[in-house]
């Protein structure tokens, strides 16, 4: 009867973060994958692991750096399996094409397509700051970088994105 | 703040909102903030694609129950040179008028002790991929304890922790499965292997020389390779 309970509300703590962070989870897997299909795979693969090792969430509020760590070690593990060859963007997969699906918005699609080209150090950092609201320090954290070279990759990201929009 | 400064903070964060004296006197900065400011929702528009409905996968069920533990050995107890030393801390502590918290907690077993110290440690089991440096490495496994290579793993935390009284190396290494600890006790001699296992973790305490290394991983974590490369890349100094 104890253990139900404890593996109620155990449930119940999963369901809550993962209902609440799972959007983050979702889009940060498919902007390091560059790949729909590949970021639910990754996803499914990080929601089994944090089920697994929920009870070393101890803060609640760290939920969210803590699920996004798992969701980048997941997709690092999957390139690692796959060896997956870089993306040429002349040669999508639908899977792939499907990131860049077309949307009414035009200067939409055009800025879509600059960050999905831009090379993975200044687009991860952009994603975590832009979409996810890490501040440099988090960033810093979640890479595995010195905060001076994150602030050097989000100049350089938002720099490459500004030119490739005024050539457009 | 001069424009180059201001530029590259907004550059950065555009949500900067440091630079004020500047800002006002300057209407150049003033466009290149607004131009940044743009440029930011437009990526942030980008970036929101659309997402499909959550799908949870099936969930295993985990064991909570205490009875797991495979390890129930007698009360441990402390060697009198650990006693003398946590009853001269005490004498100095109250001299300092330092308040000691968690002195008394005993625990029946080496087993219990590391499954206490590791979920009192979470930030050690983070999942990452950047490795510590050689030179945290010698710091924390100094050549008067153990000589030890990189050879275990991808090793991505260590700290010196107290276990059993004493201060040990507390390593973590990358697993197939997530983060597998490693605590080299040079000191604590044991008959022979103990096997451990918590809530969501299983381990192995290994009698090496006059010491032992307890090595534990998820669950579902093969631990028989990484017993070995761990074993292959220590050697006591003492």
């Amino acid at each position: 009867m104890h253990s139900n309970k404890a593996a109620d509300a155990r449930r119940q703590r999963f369901d809550r973060q993962v209902g609440i962070y799972h959007q983050d989870m979702y889009r940060y897997a498919a902007w390091l994958s560059r790949d729909k299909t590949i970021a639910e795979d990754v996803v499914q693969e990080a929601l089994l692991r944090a089920w697994k090792s929920l009870d070393a969430l101890r803060d609640d509020s760290s939920a969210k750096q803590w699920l996004l760590t798992i969701v980048r070690r997941e997709n690092a593990r999957y390139f690692e399996r796959k060896r997956l060859e870089t993306v040429d963007i002349d040669n999508l997969t639908a899977s792939q094409a499907a990131l860049l699906a077309e949307q009414p918005d035009e200067a939409l699609d055009e800025m879509r397509l600059a960050i999905y080209e831009l090379e993975d150090d200044y687009r991860e950092p952009l994603v975590l700051q832009v979409l996810m609201g890490f501040s440099t320090n988090e960033i810093a954290e979640q890479m595995g970088l010195k905060q001076g070279a994150v602030l050097t990759r989000l100049h350089r990201a938002r720099a490459k994105l500004k030119d490739q929009m005024a050539r457009s | 703040m001069n424009c180059e400064e201001y530029r590259e903070a907004i550059a950065t964060d555009p949500s900067f909102d440091g630079g004020a004296g500047h800002l006002n006197e300057c209407a150049a900065c003033q466009q290149y903030r607004s131009d940044m400011q743009a440029l930011d929702q437009r990526i942030s528009r980008a970036l929101a694609i659309d997402v499909p409905e959550l799908q949870v996968p099936e969930l295993p069920e985990l064991s909570t129950s205490k009875s797991d533990k495979v390890v129930a050995l007698h009360r441990r107890q402390l060697a009198p040179q650990t006693w003398f030393a946590m009853a001269a801390t005490v004498v100095v502590a109250a001299l300092l008028g330092v308040r000691l918290v968690g002195t008394g907690i005993e625990y029946d077993s080496l087993a219990d002790e590391i499954l206490a110290h590791l979920d009192g440690e979470p930030n050690a089991l983070r999942v990452t991929d950047v490795a510590i440096t050689a030179k945290r490495l010698n710091a924390v496994v100094p050549a008067d304890i153990a000589l030890m290579d990189h050879s275990a793993g991808l090793i991505t935390y260590a700290q010196t922790c107290p276990i059993g009284g004493r201060d040990v190396p507390h390593l973590v290494i990358q697993g197939e499965r997530g983060p597998v600890t490693i605590l080299l006790m040079p000191e604590e001699k044991i008959s022979g292997p103990q096997r451990l296992s918590g809530d969501n973790v299983n381990g192995i305490i290994l009698p090496v020389g006059n010491g032992s290394i307890a090595i534990i991983g998820e669950r579902d974590e093969r631990l028989d390779r990484i017993e070995e490369s761990v074993l292959k890349s220590v050697v006591w100094s003492t």
